[in-house]
């Protein structure tokens, strides 16, 4: 009897998508399906349409050259370069294949920094060779065509700049690390007071410098870690003001950003080490649940085999 | 509810399948029970009965024999329908409809939180949450679906046990009061006046017995019980008492032939319980709809997770994908709401005397067609009432209103004062004691009907008959007996301290009979044949109406013949009974109750049939059923037909005539297809004389007339909607069905219709509410899939609507008024009329919900575009977006975003979404409330909905405003702007539905009706 019911409902399965009796196809006949698509797509279109145009009428309202609300992305947030998973560094000296894609990493992103991308005079701007206060370049808008950019050199960044080592210390189990903030349209990075800052940071102070320190990120790691080499611009150890602020993709599109080179060059091997760096400013906030705000981890575990 | 007597309705449905054996079988003996009963204790002699059943005719069994026979047969009582054991109950809860979706969702979630927990050192939470939350809330909803049904429940139980019965039976020779479990078969049982008859019974000695028999045959006329055979059929025969009917007046004893299920009326009961086998129209409606969402929701699961394999995703990615369409595509909240919607009709419904033990009865009397209402009780009050007088050559009438609110006759003629001293002395019933403070018209009495009504009826007009009678003592009586068919009492006259008077009352032919002389304006003239044809015409006139008339005559007895001390001699008749004075004519009938009239009238109008079965004889059935309006004005019958034309009834063609009243006994000829036919031809049908076997005859045909057969193509036919009344008093069937009506009145059903009628237009209005805010969930995920967008709206946020926002204003909508007149249309087709429709879901899916969609997603895309990433920059930008490494992502100005940073905005977007959610659903909620007209024509009259607007706005504040939130639900303030970006699209949802109801109001039928109307 089951049986008989599954046929009885196959062939109102067959009668459903196509009646060839009243010529329905899906319960419909041509014309209603043509009515009916017709419609949605008639609705459909006018919905685009009014969607479009109220798209269109919020980005009148929105300005090109500043986001409207910037809360959620400062303080800046400090990352460092190569990019790397879970932010672990792990390679072993003897295998080149190990820290290629460190090395790779690096070579991509200094690449900006070389010296023939910057020999505009009309892109570029030559700043004082050392730490300066901020350059204000006018108003947000390009009223005054594009902004300029102070240049950065590559050579600043010494052992770590891929000139001389193309390794980048990473051959030697001297690894290094490209530290920078990460921009902010319009953010004027404020150095820190000196009362609460480390003795280590306090020894290179600078009033236009946003110092960076990078050290062990346990107490009981701390000689684990060995000395740390920074290479900046004049040897500050942070990023110089006069970079900032920044003008935003329009109007400065070749900005460069101020980097930090950091060489841990006698790290513990086979074993973790897990490192903090962290930058001072008072205007640069730390968050519990965003690891990468205004300081980052890094996780070294280099093979020495 | 007065005794509790209840009566019940059984949302039955035929049975559709012809299955096999064992079901044949059942069907069988169900035809077989629905022939005549057999038995034959009847025919027996006494020895006979006392050899069958061991037991000595007046000692009655032995107290060991008795306990003997308990412990074989069991108790005497009816079997209760197997119920379901609780667990079940709670795990149909809990498992059924789209529990087993959540469920599949909340274990998709443990399952991708363990594979991140082995693949990861430091997995998000997320899907350990999600499934957690997934599984409470199927837990909780369940429990609380659980909870609602254990309640109605319970107020049921409540009602099983109300008293328990008992019975006095002479075993050992000794009366013992005993509860009526335990009597056995053979007991010696006696009954008397007021009882509830124990079991079926062989009476073997009567003094005066009479029994109510209108629980199983319908007739209340009380009915003679004493120990002669006198008819085959066991229904009929005197010597017969039938379990659960009742002892009106008289004592009897009996042997219990028969006890609990094999009884007649458990036979019934048991027949009555097997009509239940189809599911409320409701419920099929919830599986048709949740078979709908679901198949919709599995199909883009799965197709989507196919697709995002195919895109390249992981198997991981995937199923988080599965999770989130299964998330977004069913309505978690709905069936909780659907439950609260129906709990609250139910309430209002118990209210009006309309108990609904399973909620999803509430719709089934919406979607009646047919009733079958029993006369006594439901259309009538269930109580014989004087209603017409003749005296004075002039028919007057009495008040039969329940409430004494109608009309009143001259009560100053001297015939009148005759006529009620007549009526209150020749009477033997009184009001039973302790009764002074009900009505008059209310009060129980102890005697048969008529004599109670006439009681009633002199009582009220002339004050205390007790007085009366003890100023007129009664000196002898001769009592009514079928021979003579009259009652005579003689009394001391109060008005004359030496002389007698003789009461007369019975048949009025034969009480004219005895008569020479009758009384007008209180003289008394000689009896001409001129006034013999007006009390002809009189007696004529009110026998039509279906009233039992009754004649009376009065005597005053010469002194000098019959002084006081006279000895009166009842057996001897040393008394004139001829030549007496005739007095008057008084009619009585059981009346409809007042409310009757106008609810039959409104069932007629809603396009329901009402069919009336009763016991009673054709003639005072086609009164009563004249008199509610079953048998509307100018209606004939074919009989009524062939007396205008003056042709023989053969020759009337049965299609001419609208009305019909059917007799028992040509039913019992019937086949089921010539049912079929009367019921199909005629509008207005009367069953007179049937047994209560015949009723769910003529429910089974009523319920075969709602499957459709004019359309003989079509498939079996589906459960009909025709709520049936099995007989009434049947205690079984009330804990098997699904309404009951509190007190028996008609017009609670009418109520019960419309209420039905309305919560079922209120049910499509709140799922249309609900499914709308489906499409605004689901397109997130699908974009994110297929565009590659950060997600503009997470499961959290997904549930945090259909379980926080939706729930208030869903439920409100329960509230909403009727848009028209909802009785003045036709019940609904069970098989076009859905809850749930393809017109429904173009709507709410298709329309309004594409609009809602775009509300939200113009916010998404407002709210990232202030953050600074354009609408341009966020296309395919998911892969970086959600790469936890990558913490220097570039927005449109150039700017680099930690990981963190930009998922405070994606969630900060997940937020706004949700709120543009609850912004375009306040709009939606004021289309929901009306299908057809302008809610400037509805109003804002519902308090609730308003309430439910403010609440989920409340609601959607807090849940983005109380700190801690960030943490918790990962939802975050907004922006004051933000909450305006979906403005326009609400209105744009207003604007174009209140268009779309205008085109539909003035082009009835067009194409935007048969499109969207739902």
């Amino acid at each position: 009897m089951a049986r008989g019911k599954a046929k009885e409902g196959d062939g109102n399965w067959k009668k459903f998508i196509w009646n060839s009796e009243k010529k329905e196809f899906l319960g419909r006949t041509g014309g209603s399906w043509f009515k009916i698509l017709l419609f949605y797509l008639i609705f459909y279109g006018c919905l685009a349409g009014i969607f479009i145009g109220t798209i269109q009428v919020m980005l009148f309202t929105i300005s090109e050259f500043e986001p409207k609300y910037q809360d959620r992305v400062a303080p800046p947030g400090l990352t460092l370069i190569p990019q790397v998973l879970k932010t672990e560094i792990s390679f072993s000296i003897s295998d080149p294949q190990s820290y290629g894609q460190y090395v790779e990493g690096l070579n991509k992103f200094l690449k900006n920094y070389d010296s023939d991308q910057q020999a505009s005079d009309m892109i570029f701007d030559t700043c004082a060779d050392k730490p300066d206060d901020y350059i204000m370049r006018g108003a947000f808008n390009n009223a005054q065509g594009q902004k300029k950019v102070c240049r950065f050199k590559r050579e600043w960044l010494e052992n770590c700049s891929g000139i001389a080592d193309s390794s980048y210390g990473y051959r030697d189990g001297k690894p290094c690390v490209v530290v920078k903030l990460n921009r902010v349209l319009g953010f004027k990075p404020k150095p820190p007071l000196n009362e609460s800052l480390p003795a280590e940071v306090m020894g290179k102070y600078n009033q236009y410098v946003m110092p960076v320190h990078c050290s062990a990120k346990k107490e009981e790691d701390a000689d684990k870690v060995g000395p740390v080499e920074y290479y900046g611009m004049a040897g500050y150890a942070g990023f110089p003001l006069q970079y900032y602020p920044y003008y935003g993709k329009l109007l400065q599109p070749k900005y460069l950003q101020p980097l930090l080179a950091v060489q841990f060059t006698n790290l513990t091997y086979d074993t973790e080490v897990r490192v903090e760096c962290k930058l001072y400013g008072e205007n640069i906030g730390y968050s519990d649940k965003d690891r990468f705000q205004g300081r980052f981890e890094v996780k070294f575990d280099i093979k020495s085999s | 509810m007065g005794k509790g007597a209840g009566r019940e309705y059984s949302p039955a449905a035929t049975t559709s399948e012809n299955g096999g054996g064992k079901k044949k079988q059942k069907e069988k003996e169900l035809d077989e029970l629905k022939k005549e009963v057999n038995m034959d204790d009847h025919k027996l002699s006494l020895d006979e009965v006392s050899r069958r059943y061991q037991v000595d005719l007046s000692r009655g069994l032995t107290n060991t024999r008795a306990a003997e026979i308990l412990a074989q047969d069991g108790p005497n009582a009816l079997t209760p329908p197997p119920t379901t054991p609780e667990w079940v109950k709670f795990c149909r809860q809990l498992f059924g409809g789209f529990s087993i979706l959540l469920w599949i969702g909340a274990i998709l979630c443990f399952l991708a939180y363990s594979i991140q927990a082995v693949m990861e050192d430091e997995p998000a939470n997320d899907n350990l949450y999600l499934g957690v939350v997934l599984a409470a809330v199927v837990i909780v909803t369940g429990c609380f679906s659980y909870y609602q049904e254990a309640k109605s429940s319970k107020i049921m139980d409540s009602f099983k046990n109300m008293v328990p019965q008992q019975a006095l039976v002479i075993r050992e020779g000794e009366k013992i009061q005993i509860n009526a479990e335990n009597v056995v078969v053979g007991d010696l049982v006696e009954v008397k006046g007021g009882d509830r008859v124990p079991a079926d019974l062989r009476i073997i000695s009567s003094h005066g017995c009479k029994v109510d028999n209108s629980s199983l045959t319908g007739e209340s006329e009380p009915q003679t019980r004493s120990p002669e055979f006198t008819h085959e059929n066991p229904l009929e025969t005197r010597n017969i008492c039938f379990f659960s009917t009742n002892c009106v007046e008289g004592t009897a004893r009996g042997i219990v032939i028969s006890t609990g299920d094999r009884t007649v009326m458990g036979r019934i009961a048991s027949l009555a319980s097997g009509l239940e086998v189809g599911r409320t129209p409701i419920a099929m409606e919830i599986e048709h709809f949740i078979q709908l969402i679901t198949g919709v929701a599995v199909f883009l699961g799965l197709s989507f997770f196919i697709l995002s394999l195919i895109l390249g995703y992981t198997w991981l990615e995937a199923v988080i994908f599965l999770i989130g369409i299964i998330v977004a595509n069913v309505p978690e909240g709905l069936l909780a709401t659907v439950t609260v919607c129906l709990t609250l009709t139910a309430k209002r419904m118990a209210r009006k005397n309309c108990l609904v033990k399973n909620l999803e009865a509430v719709e089934t009397l919406g979607s009646t067609s047919t009733i079958c209402s029993d006369k006594t009780g439901t259309l009538t009050q269930n109580r014989m009432t004087v209603a017409h007088m003749w005296f004075d050559n002039q028919i007057h009438e009495a008040d039969t209103t329940e409430d004494q609110s109608g009309a009143t006759f001259d009560k100053r003629s001297p015939t009148w004062a005759a006529l009620a001293r007549i009526a209150g002395l020749c009477n033997r019933a009184v009001f039973k004691p302790g009764q002074e403070n009900v009505c008059i018209s209310k009060r129980d009495t102890a005697g048969d009907a008529s004599e109670s009504a006439l009681l009633k009826c002199i009582q009220l007009s002339c004050g205390s008959v007790k007085k009366m009678r003890d100023k007129n003592p009664k000196v002898t009586e001769i009592p009514f007996n079928s021979t003579n068919k009259y009652q005579l009492s003689i009394h001391e006259r109060e008005d004359n301290p030496e002389g007698y008077m003789l009461v007369m009352k019975g048949a009025p032919e034969r009480i004219l009979d005895r008569c020479s002389t009758i009384l007008a304006q209180g003289q008394e003239l000689p009896l001409e044949e001129e006034m013999r044809d007006a009390f002809q015409n009189a007696y004529l006139e009110l026998g039509g109406l279906g009233e039992r008339v009754l004649g009376f005559c009065h005597l005053y007895l010469p002194q000098d013949k019959f002084p006081r001390g006279f000895k009166f001699d009842a057996d001897e008749i040393n008394f004139p009974t001829t030549n007496l004075c005739f007095v008057g004519l008084m009619s009585m009938i059981d009346p409809p109750r007042a409310a009757v009239p106008d609810a039959v009238g409104k069932c007629r109008s809603a396009g329901i049939k009402v069919i009336m079965v009763t016991g009673d004889h054709p003639i005072t059935a086609k009164a009563i059923a004249k008199g509610v309006g079953i048998i509307s004005e100018g209606n004939e019958t074919v009989e009524d037909i062939a007396a205008r034309l003056n042709i023989p009834v053969s020759q009337v063609n049965p299609r001419e005539a609208k009305a019909c009243v059917v007799h028992g006994s040509d039913l019992k000829d019937m086949s089921a297809e010539q049912l079929d036919e009367i019921l199909k031809n005629h509008t207005e049908i009367v069953f007179a004389r049937t047994s209560p076997q015949q009723k769910l005859i003529i429910v089974e045909g009523c319920q075969r007339q709602g499957g459709g057969l004019s359309a003989p193509s079509l498939p079996p036919p589906h459960p009909a909607p025709g709520p049936a009344l099995p007989p009434p008093g049947v205690i079984l069937p009330r804990q098997a069905a699904d309404m009951i009506l509190l007190d028996d009145n008609f017009a609670s059903i009418v109520t019960g219709v419309e209420e039905g009628r309305l919560i079922f237009d209120n049910l499509k209005k709140s799922i249309a509410y609900t499914l709308t805010s489906n499409i605004p969930e689901i397109t997130p995920f699908l974009l994110f899939i297929i565009i590659n967008i950060p997600l503009p709206l997470g499961t959290v946020t997904i549930l945090c609507i259909d379980l926080g926002t939706d729930m208030v204003p869903a439920i409100s909508l329960a509230y909403e008024a009727a848009e028209s007149d909802i009785m003045k249309r036709q019940p609904r087709n069970p098989k076009t009329d859905k809850l749930v429709n393809e017109r429904l879901i173009s709507m709410a899916y298709g329309q309004i919900g594409m609009i809602q969609a775009l509300g939200g997603f113009f916010t998404y895309f407002v709210i990232l575009a202030e953050n600074g990433f354009l609408p341009s920059t966020l296309l395919g930008i998911r892969l970086d977006w959600d790469d936890r490494s990558k913490n220097d992502l570039e927005d449109s100005y150039g700017q680099e975003w930690t990981y963190e940073q930009r998922k405070v905005v994606e969630f900060t977007c997940h937020t706004a979404f949700f709120a543009s959610i609850v912004v375009v659903q306040w709009a939606d909620l004021i289309i929901c409330k009306t299908r057809r007209n302008s809610v400037f024509q509805q109003g804002m009259k519902n308090k609730i909905l308003i309430f439910g607007l403010l609440e989920e706005t409340a609601l959607a504040a807090f849940l983005s405003y109380c700190p801690g939130m960030g943490v918790a639900l990962r939802m975050y303030p907004l922006k004051v702007t933000w909450w305006f970006c979906a403005f326009p699209y609400s209105l744009l949802i207003f604007v174009y539905d209140e268009v779309r109801k205008l085109i539909l109001r003035r082009y009835p039928g067009g194409w935007v009706e048969k499109e969207t109307y739902y």
